[in-house]
């Protein structure tokens, strides 16, 4: 692999690093339940996959490559099984989504001074 | 009866090659230990499982075997889609802007693994996560909805999944 190889895992590990960053931001950012659930399980999936694809570029040999593809693919499946559950059980007991507020301050028109 | 049993044997031993390739993956080795070990574990796993792992009621073959190499092009096509919802949803998240709504619309995968997987996908698409699956009834909580209309909405969501999933499946 040699430089090659660690140039694409860096890059992975620095994708990583932001999106697992952006999935913790929006947990605490957003209010409700499910727009929680949408940050977190999609950026974490993409940090964990990107952390994934950066180890198969260092993989040393093909059987170690082959397990990573082997837990990526389990990974794949279970991740957004785990979010969909979760997103089951608050839609299930009833709780309203979230909607934005629309905050439309009246704008003031420089033409009609009040 | 005697096809329920076939079906019944078959589906076991479905489960059980599928175990043991796994098995031989993890472990990487050819020892007598390794192989006798690997075989009891799926022999006993698959005896308990192959009911859930294999459905009676899917009785095709096509049904849980996929066409490889659509497979490839299709979880592929799934990676892209996730870095591409990962970049929408951080800028949704920088900007704080958003239009969340729940959408419900209905598929037309015949399978029940066709639609397990494309439950899965819809969860990785741009902002959506399945709420719920009944049968072929999808509900969706869609993170950046741009449409009220359910048909509309529906092809946005599933449209570029559903019709790869029907030619990996079905």
């Amino acid at each position: 692999m040699g430089i090659v190889g660690e140039f694409i895992a860096l890059i992975a590990f620095i994708a990583a690093a932001i999106f697992g960053t952006a999935g913790i931001v929006g947990l605490y950012r957003f209010p409700d339940p499910y727009a929680r659930l949408q940050a977190s399980s999609l950026c974490g999936t993409t940090a964990v996959f990107s952390i994934f694809i950066g180890c198969l570029a260092l993989a040393s040999s093909l059987a170690i490559a082959a397990r990573l593809l082997v837990i990526i693919m389990f990974f794949l499946i279970s991740s957004p099984t785990g979010g969909h559950i979760v997103a089951k059980f608050a839609w299930n007991s009833g709780i309203d989504p979230w909607r934005p507020e629309r905050t439309e301050r009246p704008r003031r028109r420089w033409w009609k001074r009040a | 009866m005697r096809t329920v049993n076939a079906w019944r044997l078959m589906r076991f031993g479905i489960s059980f090659g599928a175990l043991y390739a796994v098995w031989i993956v993890f472990t990487a080795s050819v020892d007598a230990f390794s192989l006798f070990t690997g075989a009891i574990g799926s022999l006993a796993i698959a005896a308990l499982t192959h009911d859930i792992f294999i459905a009676q009621h899917e009785a095709s073959l096509r049904a849980f075997v996929p066409r490889p190499l659509v497979l490839v092009g299709f979880l592929a096509f799934l990676v892209y889609s996730m870095y591409l919802s990962s970049v929408q949803m951080l800028v949704a998240l920088i900007r704080g802007r958003a239009n969340p709504r729940v959408v419900h619309f209905r598929t037309r995968l015949k399978t029940d693994l066709a639609r397990m997987v494309l439950a899965n996908s819809i969860t990785f698409t741009p902002g959506t996560i399945t709420l719920d699956l009944n049968d072929d009834h999808l509900t969706v909580h869609w993170f950046l909805a741009t449409t009220r209309h359910s048909r509309a909405a529906g092809d946005i969501v599933k449209g570029k999944f559903e019709d790869r999933l029907r030619r990996v499946w079905s």
